[in-house]
């Protein structure tokens, strides 16, 4: 099973407060990898060192370890920012259109980037809309307001906007937070669908998900990585007491 | 498992499922002792008794399987949880299934009542004792989470088997030369079947009971191959 992201020994502090301790993991590629555990567990902060978004973050900064993606330490200082942000693509939990067109919402970046030919922007974001499921819905009004559409669609949009640029892999924020039943359930037919063409890591909460799209989940706890493994073995029959008591909802 | 959980409903419902499972293994033993009575103490009432209770048994299979089908779709149960879940509507079924087989000793029981005195039946006891046994065990292992003594069950009902075997044999033999009892030999030998037959679904619980410990299935694993922990099985090799 091929690597996409190597994660060994990671440590990671905000302002001096160590939020990370000794993390080991190999994502593989081409699968869904989830990351559950309580809230303030470091989940979040963990797929956030992956695109290396928390270098935003004042005080806040890797302190040990490293995370090598495809092979390459992501925090070498000599690293391009942007072109890492582009490999690796980013949706967050609230969905966050520009207030620009849908068409523009994918074309956005690819304009940034340079490319101008609009027989070429057209391709690019009408398989963008594709891969991401939203084609159909959108090909009759893709110069209206990406704010008309619904949330799951402004999810989607999001989606659709960073596999317009074409990266390796997909980090997810709890992407189906603010969504209906049904709207997640498109996201997560989805994620199954992206999975053939790309690494996905998703932050989530909801544990039925995680056994509904994963096929390795990572529990965290305090900041530390308890257990990891296939994600019906994690949750069947976890090892660790830990993952029982979080994944059952117990405690005592 | 045995710690709380913190959507107190959950616990409610495991723990009314667990006790519909208790329920129906109390019913279930006492409808195959008073069948075993019925025929060792030529009792019919004891017999006609047996064959009305069965439906009790029956309800309780489909609240059990209604009941867990209801705790999968509010809770999503997971890991223990999942796996007591499910093992108890595994239980549920066996346990309709061992009361059927009451049910028939009971019907070949009564038959045997109506004619005169077969002191051959006195055969059964042995063997009952020892399914009665098994299946105590069984439902201790469901209760206690108990892998090991799941485990244990299977030698056990080879003993069972054995013993069967043993007491058709001999009946078999009795059959050449019955002086018109032979009708009533044959309803040993199938109580003898039934019997046997209560010792594998006995085993069958045993073995879900070690899944529900251990969580790990053993079902149709040579004996040889089972060891409590399958890191022990690597080492040796």
């Amino acid at each position: 099973m091929d690597t996409a992201i190597e994660i060994k020994n990671l440590t990671f502090a905000y302002s001096g407060k160590q939020v990370l301790h000794d993390v080991t993991l190999d994502i593989p590629v081409r699968q869904v990898t989830a990351f559950i555990g309580p809230s303030g567990c470091g989940k979040s902060t963990l797929l956030r060192c992956f695109n290396r978004i928390n270098d935003r973050i004042p005080n806040a900064k890797v302190t040990g370890g490293s995370i090598y993606v495809h092979g390459i330490d992501i925090n070498r200082r000599d690293i391009d920012l942007q072109e890492l942000r582009r490999r690796i693509g980013m949706v967050f939990q609230k969905y966050n259109p520009f207030p620009k067109s849908i068409y523009e919402n994918v074309a956005f970046s690819l304009r940034l980037s340079g490319l101008t030919k609009r027989t070429q922007l057209d391709e690019i974001v009408e398989n963008a809309l594709q891969s991401a499921a939203l084609w159909d819905e959108v090909k009759d009004r893709l110069h209206s307001s990406a704010f008309g559409l619904s949330g799951g669609q402004q999810q989607r949009l999001c989606i659709a906007r960073a596999i317009a640029n074409q990266p390796e892999i997909l980090l997810m924020d709890e992407p189906c937070a603010a969504l209906d039943p049904l709207a997640t359930l498109k996201i997560e037919e989805l994620i199954y669908e992206l999975k053939k063409q790309y690494t996905i890591v998703i932050v989530t909460h909801n544990m039925a998900q995680a056994t509904r799209c994963s096929d390795r989940t990572a529990f965290m706890y305090l900041g530390k990585l308890i257990e990891y493994g296939p994600t019906m073995q994690i949750f069947e029959t976890p090892k660790e007491p830990q993952t029982e008591a979080y994944v059952t909802g117990t405690f005592g | 498992m045995n710690s709380q959980h913190i959507f107190r409903d959950f616990d409610k419902a495991i723990d009314a499922l667990r006790a519909d499972v208790l329920l129906m293994a109390s019913l279930t033993r006492q409808n195959l002792e008073r069948a075993m009575c019925s025929l060792l103490e030529r009792n019919i009432d004891l017999a006609r008794a047996v064959i009305a209770d069965d439906s009790d048994v029956d309800d309780l299979e489909r609240k059990i399987d209604q009941s867990g089908m209801e705790i999968l779709a509010r809770f999503h149960p997971m890991a223990s949880d999942l796996r007591l879940v499910v093992t108890s509507m595994k239980m549920a079924h066996n346990l309709e299934r061992i009361s059927d087989h009451a049910v028939n000793i009971a019907k070949r029981s009564k038959k045997i009542c109506k004619s005169s005195v077969l002191e051959e039946v006195g055969l059964a006891e042995p063997l009952y004792s020892m399914a009665d046994s098994i299946l105590r065990d069984s439902l201790m292992a469901y209760t206690d989470a108990n892998a090991e003594l799941g485990q244990s069950l299977k030698a056990r009902d080879k003993e069972l088997d054995r013993l069967q075997k043993q007491m058709v044999s001999a009946l078999s033999r009795r059959l050449e030369d019955s002086n018109g009892r032979s009708e009533n030999l044959l309803h040993l030998i199938f109580i003898a079947g039934s019997i046997e037959r209560i010792g594998d679904l006995a085993v069958n619980m045993g073995e879900d009971a070690f899944f529900l410990g251990e969580a790990r299935d053993i079902r149709h694993e040579s004996r040889k191959n089972l060891t409590l922990d399958p890191t022990e099985e690597s080492a040796d090799d």
